[in-house]
Protein backbone atom coordinates (compact mmCIF):
# COMPACT_ATOMS: atom_id res chain seq x y z
CA UNK A 1 0.00 0.00 0.00
CA UNK A 2 1.63 3.56 -0.88
CA UNK A 3 2.19 5.75 1.84
CA UNK A 4 -0.97 8.15 2.56
CA UNK A 5 0.04 11.39 0.26
CA UNK A 6 -1.58 13.67 2.45
CA UNK A 7 0.69 12.91 4.97
CA UNK A 8 3.47 12.87 2.96
CA UNK A 9 3.02 16.64 1.81
CA UNK A 10 2.03 17.65 5.65
CA UNK A 11 5.81 16.42 6.40
CA UNK A 12 7.11 18.07 3.40
CA UNK A 13 5.50 21.07 4.44
CA UNK A 14 6.51 20.30 8.32
CA UNK A 15 10.58 20.66 7.71
CA UNK A 16 10.05 22.91 5.19
CA UNK A 17 8.61 25.24 8.51
CA UNK A 18 11.44 23.97 10.46
CA UNK A 19 14.08 24.94 7.96
CA UNK A 20 12.44 28.78 7.88
CA UNK A 21 12.69 28.46 12.07
CA UNK A 22 16.06 26.96 12.46
CA UNK A 23 17.94 30.01 12.34
CA UNK A 24 16.03 31.95 15.03
CA UNK A 25 16.13 28.93 17.29
CA UNK A 26 20.22 28.72 16.71
CA UNK A 27 20.08 32.73 17.38
CA UNK A 28 17.87 32.88 20.24
CA UNK A 29 18.57 29.66 22.17
CA UNK A 30 21.45 28.13 20.94
CA UNK A 31 19.78 24.96 18.95
CA UNK A 32 22.23 23.49 16.49
CA UNK A 33 21.48 23.50 12.71
CA UNK A 34 24.42 21.83 11.81
CA UNK A 35 22.43 19.44 9.74
CA UNK A 36 20.63 21.71 7.36
CA UNK A 37 22.02 20.32 4.50
CA UNK A 38 21.13 16.76 5.60
CA UNK A 39 17.53 18.16 6.45
CA UNK A 40 17.49 19.41 2.40
CA UNK A 41 18.38 15.82 1.66
CA UNK A 42 15.50 14.24 3.64
CA UNK A 43 13.33 16.61 2.32
CA UNK A 44 14.06 15.98 -1.22
CA UNK A 45 13.75 12.29 -0.24
CA UNK A 46 9.94 12.82 1.34
CA UNK A 47 9.36 14.32 -2.19
CA UNK A 48 10.14 11.70 -3.88
CA UNK A 49 7.19 9.65 -2.68
CA UNK A 50 4.58 12.40 -3.18
CA UNK A 51 2.70 11.97 -6.04
CA UNK A 52 3.96 14.66 -8.61
CA UNK A 53 0.58 16.02 -9.00
CA UNK A 54 0.28 16.64 -5.67
CA UNK A 55 3.46 17.95 -5.37
CA UNK A 56 3.02 20.26 -8.56
CA UNK A 57 -0.03 21.56 -6.38
CA UNK A 58 1.75 21.83 -3.35
CA UNK A 59 4.72 24.17 -5.07
CA UNK A 60 1.80 26.38 -7.17
CA UNK A 61 0.40 27.23 -4.03
CA UNK A 62 3.86 28.26 -2.00
CA UNK A 63 3.91 31.05 -4.20
CA UNK A 64 0.79 32.36 -3.18
CA UNK A 65 0.82 31.25 0.38
CA UNK A 66 2.98 30.23 3.17
CA UNK A 67 1.61 27.19 4.25
CA UNK A 68 -0.21 25.28 1.39
CA UNK A 69 -1.50 23.06 3.39
CA UNK A 70 -3.95 23.86 6.53
CA UNK A 71 -5.84 21.96 8.90
CA UNK A 72 -9.33 21.63 9.03
CA UNK A 73 -11.80 21.92 12.70
CA UNK A 74 -15.23 21.44 12.99
CA UNK A 75 -15.57 21.40 9.28
CA UNK A 76 -13.85 25.28 8.90
CA UNK A 77 -10.67 25.51 6.59
CA UNK A 78 -7.94 27.46 9.46
CA UNK A 79 -6.62 28.83 6.04
CA UNK A 80 -9.40 31.47 5.35
CA UNK A 81 -12.02 29.87 7.81
CA UNK A 82 -14.46 29.25 5.50
CA UNK A 83 -17.11 26.75 6.77
CA UNK A 84 -16.88 23.69 4.16
CA UNK A 85 -19.67 21.22 3.43
CA UNK A 86 -19.79 18.34 5.97
CA UNK A 87 -20.09 15.77 3.09
CA UNK A 88 -16.58 16.58 2.15
CA UNK A 89 -14.93 16.08 6.03
CA UNK A 90 -16.62 12.76 5.32
CA UNK A 91 -14.86 12.21 2.40
CA UNK A 92 -11.49 13.53 3.38
CA UNK A 93 -11.08 12.16 6.93
CA UNK A 94 -11.35 8.62 5.45
CA UNK A 95 -9.56 9.58 1.53
CA UNK A 96 -6.22 9.69 0.71
CA UNK A 97 -6.75 11.88 -1.93
CA UNK A 98 -5.93 16.13 -2.50
CA UNK A 99 -9.20 18.64 -1.35
CA UNK A 100 -8.65 21.65 -1.68
CA UNK A 101 -10.78 24.38 -0.05
CA UNK A 102 -13.24 25.79 -2.18
CA UNK A 103 -12.75 29.70 -1.15
CA UNK A 104 -8.80 29.74 -0.67
CA UNK A 105 -7.61 27.20 -2.78
CA UNK A 106 -5.22 25.40 0.21
CA UNK A 107 -5.07 22.01 0.10
CA UNK A 108 -6.90 21.15 3.59
CA UNK A 109 -5.19 18.06 6.23
CA UNK A 110 -8.51 17.08 8.47
CA UNK A 111 -6.93 17.14 12.23
CA UNK A 112 -10.66 16.24 13.84
CA UNK B 1 7.42 34.28 28.71
CA UNK B 2 6.23 34.15 32.73
CA UNK B 3 6.88 30.70 34.23
CA UNK B 4 3.17 30.25 35.40
CA UNK B 5 1.99 30.87 32.29
CA UNK B 6 4.26 27.94 30.90
CA UNK B 7 2.68 25.77 34.02
CA UNK B 8 -0.49 26.12 32.75
CA UNK B 9 1.09 23.27 30.14
CA UNK B 10 2.68 21.04 32.17
CA UNK B 11 0.10 17.95 33.35
CA UNK B 12 0.14 15.47 35.52
CA UNK B 13 -0.93 13.16 32.71
CA UNK B 14 1.56 14.04 30.63
CA UNK B 15 4.33 13.83 33.11
CA UNK B 16 6.67 10.76 33.04
CA UNK B 17 9.09 10.73 36.28
CA UNK B 18 10.31 6.74 34.94
CA UNK B 19 11.53 6.71 31.88
CA UNK B 20 12.99 3.36 30.67
CA UNK B 21 13.72 3.60 27.55
CA UNK B 22 17.16 3.20 26.48
CA UNK B 23 17.62 4.86 23.25
CA UNK B 24 17.11 8.13 21.32
CA UNK B 25 13.70 6.80 19.21
CA UNK B 26 12.66 4.79 22.29
CA UNK B 27 12.64 8.06 24.61
CA UNK B 28 10.63 9.70 21.69
CA UNK B 29 8.17 6.93 21.41
CA UNK B 30 7.68 7.17 25.17
CA UNK B 31 8.05 10.64 25.01
CA UNK B 32 4.76 10.73 22.20
CA UNK B 33 2.66 8.04 23.99
CA UNK B 34 0.74 9.80 26.07
CA UNK B 35 -0.03 12.38 23.74
CA UNK B 36 -1.51 9.70 21.41
CA UNK B 37 -3.25 7.71 24.81
CA UNK B 38 -5.27 10.97 25.35
CA UNK B 39 -6.27 11.84 21.55
CA UNK B 40 -4.00 14.87 21.52
CA UNK B 41 -2.26 14.08 18.44
CA UNK B 42 -3.51 12.60 15.12
CA UNK B 43 -1.05 10.51 13.82
CA UNK B 44 2.00 9.24 16.57
CA UNK B 45 4.24 8.50 13.18
CA UNK B 46 3.85 11.80 11.60
CA UNK B 47 4.48 13.03 15.13
CA UNK B 48 7.96 10.81 15.25
CA UNK B 49 8.97 11.25 12.25
CA UNK B 50 8.63 14.96 12.15
CA UNK B 51 10.96 14.84 15.08
CA UNK B 52 13.18 12.56 14.05
CA UNK B 53 13.61 15.27 10.89
CA UNK B 54 14.15 17.73 13.61
CA UNK B 55 17.14 15.89 15.15
CA UNK B 56 18.21 15.44 11.60
CA UNK B 57 18.96 19.34 11.69
CA UNK B 58 20.73 19.19 15.25
CA UNK B 59 20.28 17.39 18.22
CA UNK B 60 18.09 19.12 20.55
CA UNK B 61 20.08 17.57 23.83
CA UNK B 62 20.96 20.96 25.01
CA UNK B 63 23.67 19.44 27.10
CA UNK B 64 24.16 19.18 31.23
CA UNK B 65 21.61 16.09 30.92
CA UNK B 66 18.85 18.09 29.48
CA UNK B 67 16.83 17.68 25.63
CA UNK B 68 13.98 19.66 24.65
CA UNK B 69 13.00 17.54 21.11
CA UNK B 70 10.04 19.97 19.87
CA UNK B 71 8.61 20.35 16.47
CA UNK B 72 5.69 21.93 14.62
CA UNK B 73 3.54 19.25 13.21
CA UNK B 74 -0.06 19.63 11.81
CA UNK B 75 -0.66 16.26 13.73
CA UNK B 76 -2.10 19.07 17.02
CA UNK B 77 -4.28 21.34 17.41
CA UNK B 78 -2.71 22.77 20.55
CA UNK B 79 0.86 23.54 21.81
CA UNK B 80 1.92 20.05 24.04
CA UNK B 81 4.14 19.28 27.08
CA UNK B 82 5.55 16.38 28.06
CA UNK B 83 8.27 15.92 30.44
CA UNK B 84 10.23 12.85 31.04
CA UNK B 85 12.76 11.83 33.46
CA UNK B 86 15.53 8.96 32.99
CA UNK B 87 17.28 7.96 36.13
CA UNK B 88 19.66 6.03 34.04
CA UNK B 89 20.37 8.44 31.25
CA UNK B 90 20.40 8.36 27.35
CA UNK B 91 22.75 8.94 25.03
CA UNK B 92 20.56 11.54 22.97
CA UNK B 93 24.08 12.92 20.67
CA UNK B 94 23.77 15.86 22.98
CA UNK B 95 25.73 19.23 22.39
CA UNK B 96 28.17 18.37 25.19
CA UNK B 97 28.24 13.70 24.57
CA UNK B 98 26.67 13.34 28.30
CA UNK B 99 23.64 11.36 28.81
CA UNK B 100 20.57 12.82 29.13
CA UNK B 101 18.18 12.56 32.30
CA UNK B 102 15.26 15.44 31.67
CA UNK B 103 13.47 15.21 28.76
CA UNK B 104 10.77 18.40 27.60
CA UNK B 105 8.70 17.27 24.38
CA UNK B 106 7.12 20.16 23.13
CA UNK B 107 5.03 19.86 19.94
CA UNK B 108 2.39 22.62 18.64
CA UNK B 109 0.34 23.29 15.17
CA UNK B 110 2.39 24.81 12.69
CA UNK B 111 -0.21 28.31 13.39
CA UNK B 112 -1.20 29.09 17.01
CA UNK B 113 -3.47 31.90 17.59
CA UNK B 114 -1.40 33.02 20.89
CA UNK B 115 1.99 32.08 19.20
CA UNK B 116 3.00 30.59 22.49
CA UNK B 117 5.41 27.93 20.47
CA UNK B 118 8.78 29.68 20.68
CA UNK B 119 8.32 31.43 24.02
CA UNK B 120 7.31 28.21 25.46
CA UNK B 121 10.06 26.81 24.11
CA UNK B 122 13.37 29.78 25.51
CA UNK B 123 11.21 29.78 28.60
CA UNK B 124 12.16 26.39 29.37
CA UNK B 125 15.86 26.53 27.14
CA UNK B 126 16.27 29.58 30.24
CA UNK B 127 14.89 27.82 33.14
CA UNK B 128 17.00 24.45 33.11
CA UNK B 129 20.20 26.74 32.57
CA UNK B 130 20.44 26.94 36.08
CA UNK B 131 21.83 24.43 37.98
CA UNK B 132 19.75 24.34 40.84
CA UNK B 133 16.69 24.37 39.23
CA UNK B 134 17.83 21.72 36.77
CA UNK B 135 18.93 19.02 39.44
CA UNK B 136 15.83 19.87 41.61
CA UNK B 137 13.91 18.83 38.61
CA UNK B 138 15.63 15.86 37.68
CA UNK B 139 15.17 14.43 40.79
CA UNK B 140 11.44 15.10 41.70
CA UNK B 141 10.03 11.89 41.73
CA UNK B 142 6.00 13.40 41.18
CA UNK B 143 4.50 15.84 39.56
CA UNK B 144 3.44 17.81 42.44
CA UNK B 145 7.65 17.91 43.25
CA UNK B 146 8.29 18.72 39.61
CA UNK B 147 5.78 21.23 39.63
CA UNK B 148 6.92 22.57 42.94
CA UNK B 149 10.66 23.81 41.18
CA UNK B 150 9.20 24.62 37.78
CA UNK B 151 6.57 27.17 39.71
CA UNK B 152 9.56 28.45 41.60
CA UNK B 153 11.21 29.69 38.70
Amino acid sequence: MTRNQIELLVLYQDVDLMLQEAEGEEKTMGFGTEGREQLLKARADIAKNIDGRFLRTYQRLHTKFKRPIVPVQNDVCLGCFAKLPTSYGEKGRKDQGMYTCEQCGRILYWVD
Amino acid sequence: MKTVELSKYLKPELFLPELKAGSKAAVMEALVQPLVDRGLVKGKSLVLETLSKRETLGSTGIGRGVAVPHCRTMAVSDVCIVVGISRDGVDFAASDKKPVNLFFLIVAPPVEGNALYLPILGKIVETVRDSKLRQAMINARDFAAFNKVFQGA
